[in-house]
């Protein structure tokens, strides 16, 4: 039997018996088009938090002090017997490849100005801040390069806040009144959205010297490093180690690089979503069942046409593969449909729910085609073995 | 027909085909087990994340220097820095109010313990006596700080169990002189082991009194102060007695956030049934598909047993009663199905509590109604149309045809 008459055969069977094959192929679609709707909800989300993450530049390095940290956060940032101060962000900057030193002491503070109050986030931060993470100014310029341990009295507001104080006028040289402080506006930023429901434009950023007399504390709460780009992340970590330890007398800070951490959640993000596939995965078992109860049917059905197959002549390798081909037809038939269901689904989901991050890579194409085919594979084994093993003479007896 | 008849007739129908009802039973028993496992863990998850917040104290109001117009806060709200301080005075006003039962004023940094050359970083909790009954914590040896004025600083200290072990290992600890960072104070008891509290582990913490972390911490503002209500009615009372009191303190200007246990657990108890309903619902496809199969082997079956339906027609059977008849073969398939996927998927949830005692795992009952009746519904709808299928055959066709 050439190989054009196996292929001419199994489309044939499968023609025949339309509606059941019509049917044992919904079953594995509906499993592949869960897989790939689900993955793809996965993976647009993986993007999303990545992204919203390295926005912020993927060569920095936070320092906090305390080396105990809880929920990912420092304890020492909300207390701590030996703080970070600004010298030793000061120091950081001897350090070989780094670029800047930003020293950032946050708080909740009651803003006035224009004749209305709002309480917002205040950062003290230092002039490099925008430079280290990539933020854009709208209006005026940032904070000034001042000594930092005499900065003037300058603030620059968040695009959410100069709104909710100064509308539609010119926020630039107003006074505003931040905790009992007078500053003056240098500068409005460009919007940058919300992260992780943390509001980033409902902020105030003035000196940091200026924020620790605010919130009446000695130590900042967060240093950050920029290193320039390419430079090895080792030597920069282990400068920062070298001389934060001669200065401190022991290691009581924890460094964070943004790229360790955008990795770590890369792996949480990745396994989530292998595990949501899987979830999806389910309903492909239960496919596969399908595919398995009707070749094992077609088996019984046409035990007289196998005997005469294998009368004229048919090796049993040949009959075992005709019955797998049927299971390989029909699961990539109900593979392709699956995928294009799902793809679809995942397209019209992002019509629908435009905030629902969702991302379907080509590369689920080939994915769903081939665990549909491996699916057809394995289901088909048993049936096609028990038709290969069916002796002639008694098989053309059955009829 | 009676309907024993039928039923008699629906079950021979499906123990003639041994293989194919158990193919069947299977796809239900995988999809049915699948939604009882995962509703399960995720409603194991919620009650571990609700069991957590809860033992963190009854009736328990959290008090958080600054506020934000913005909902959510942030990050800001973490660190809690505001140009006016709450302190200890301000904890020490809010018992004027009826509805407050007990308040503890809590301060927390990073300091390294040392004791004999061995050095620890640890968290460090500065607040008051009340702060065990609030907790709920329990001692295994001494006694926890001493009631008295929380503005005091005394030199004392209690120790999770773990820095026991690691800094005293077998030797006895109470009545020793610990060294806090700069500052030296008397171990006076050690808490038990068990006891965890939201990202803190009870076992690796120092508390000192609240006083005592603030010259550590070297600040004046506290951290958080918890607030235990008199009763769960006048939680809302006691809010607004602690945002009237703390205004009238801090010269009218609103700077604080109090949030409530219960507002916390709702939000969790909200996340968490959402996640559970969508795993019972990603399980549920798998038993769509368990269906379309019975659908399909329906199918074969009445275009294998068109002879036998003709002579049920022949002998008088209405085209109702072949409906049924084919209906009862599929809801049997399908009760059976869920049946022993409930029974499956029980066992699994119990192996699974019995392996990981911590997690309270059970199902949901709803999630046990809905998966029963998703499978016996899936199971009669795929099953009318072979059932109508072969109520339509022509009497003398379908016998003609063998």
């Amino acid at each position: 039997m050439r190989f054009s008459d196996i292929v001419k055969l199994t489309v044939g069977s499968v023609v025949a018996q339309r509606t059941r094959a019509y049917l044992t192929a919904t079953g594995i679609a509906i499993g592949i088009a869960a897989v790939v709707l689900l993955t793809s909800i996965g993976e647009g989300v993986q993007r999303y938090v990545l992204e919203e993450f390295s926005q912020f530049g993927t060569n920095v390095i936070a320092i906090n002090p305390g080396k105990k940290t809880t929920f990912g956060a420092p304890i020492g940032a909300f207390g701590t017997v030996r703080p970070l101060s600004f010298d030793d962000a000061e120091a950081l900057r001897r350090i070989p490849y780094v670029t800047s030193s930003v020293a950032v002491m946050q708080g909740n503070a009651s803003v006035e100005g224009n004749g209305r109050q709002r309480r917002a986030v205040v950062i003290g931060v230092g002039h490099e801040f925008i430079k280290t993470f990539r933020f854009q100014v709208a209006l005026g310029e940032f904070l000034p390069d001042d000594d930092p341990r005499a900065a003037r009295a300058y603030a620059v507001l968040g695009a959410k806040m100069r709104d909710e104080l100064f509308a539609n006028t010119n926020p630039l040289g107003a006074r505003i009144r931040i905790g009992g402080d007078r500053y003056v506006v240098v500068g409005t930023m460009q919007a940058k959205g919300t992260m992780l429901g943390f509001d980033l434009d409902d902020t105030v950023y003035i000196p940091t010297a200026r924020a620790l007399e605010l919130f009446n504390r000695e130590g900042v709460q967060e240093i950050d490093i920029l290193y320039a780009e390419g430079a090895p992340v080792d030597e920069v970590v282990a400068g920062i180690k070298r001389i934060l330890i001669a200065r401190h007398g022991g290691e009581d800070f924890t460094i964070t690089t943004q790229q360790q951490m955008l990795d770590v959640l890369g792996d949480v993000l990745g396994v989530l979503k292998v595990a949501v596939g899987a979830l999806g995965g389910i309903s492909l078992l239960v496919g596969a069942v399908g595919i398995f109860t009707i070749l094992t049917i077609a088996v019984k059905e046409r035990t007289a046409e196998i005997g005469l197959l294998r009368a004229l002549g048919v090796r049993r390798a040949q009959i075992r593969n005709l019955f797998l081909g049927e299971g390989l037809v029909l699961a990539a038939a109900g593979g392709a449909a699956g995928f294009a269901i799902g793809a679809g689904g995942a397209q019209l989901l992002r019509v629908a729910v435009p905030a629902l991050p969702i991302h379907t890579p080509l590369s689920y194409v080939l994915l769903a085609e081939g665990i549909a085919v491996v699916i057809g594979l394995i289901a088909g084994v048993l049936p096609a073995h028990n038709a290969s093993g069916l002796e002639p003479v008694e098989a053309l007896r059955s009829e | 027909m009676r309907w024993i008849d039928r039923i008699r007739l629906a079950a021979g129908a499906i123990i003639r085909h041994p293989l194919r009802s158990f193919m069947l039973l299977l796809a239900m028993i995988i999809g049915v087990a699948a939604v009882v496992i995962l509703t399960s863990l995720g409603e194991g998850a919620r009650r571990f994340v609700a069991g957590e917040f809860e033992s963190l104290g009854t009736h328990l109001l959290i008090v958080i220097p600054g506020r934000s117009d913005t909902t959510g806060g942030g990050l800001a709200m973490m660190t809690g820095e505001t140009p006016r301080d709450l302190t200890i005075d301000d904890a020490v006003a809010l018992t004027r109010s009826y509805a407050v039962d007990k308040i503890a004023p809590v301060n927390v940094g990073a300091a390294a313990v040392s004791w004999g050359g061995l050095e620890r970083e640890v968290t460090v909790i500065g607040s008051t006596a009340e702060l065990m009954d609030i907790r709920h914590w329990r001692l295994s040896a001494g006694r926890f700080l001493p009631p008295g004025d929380p503005r005091r600083a005394t030199s004392v200290c209690v120790i999770g169990s773990k820095i026991r072990d690691e800094l005293f290992a077998n030797t006895l600890s109470v009545g020793k002189w610990l060294r806090i960072g700069d500052w030296r104070c008397r171990v006076i008891g050690v808490l038990a082991t068990e006891g965890r509290a939201i990202g803190l582990d009870v076992q690796e913490l120092v508390v000192v009194p609240v006083a005592s972390a603030q010259a550590l911490f070297n600040t004046t503002s506290l951290f958080r102060i918890l607030v235990q209500a008199r009763s769960n009615d006048v939680i809302e009372r006691a809010r607004a007695d602690i945002l009237e009191t703390i205004g009238a303190r801090h010269y009218g200007e609103e700077d604080v956030t109090v949030i409530t246990q219960d507002a916390v657990i709702a939000t969790f108890d909200g996340i968490f049934g959402t996640l559970t309903l969508a795993l019972g619902g990603i399980a549920a496809i798998s038993l769509i598909v368990a269906g379309v199969l019975i659908m399909n082997v329906m199918l074969v079956s009445v275009s294998q047993r068109t002879a036998e339906i003709g002579l049920l027609k022949a002998i008088g059977a209405s085209r109702r009663q072949v409906t049924y008849l084919f209906l009862t073969e599929a809801t049997l398939l399908s009760v059976l199905g869920a049946a022993l996927g409930l029974g499956l998927g029980q066992a699994a949830v119990y192996v699974i509590g019995e392996l990981y005692p911590a997690i309270p795992v059970r199902a949901p009952q709803w999630a046990v109604i809905a998966a029963c009746v998703t499978a016996l519904a899936s199971g009669l709808v795929f099953g009318i149309m072979p059932a109508r299928r072969a109520a339509h055959l022509d009497p003398v066709d379908a016998l003609a045809r063998k």
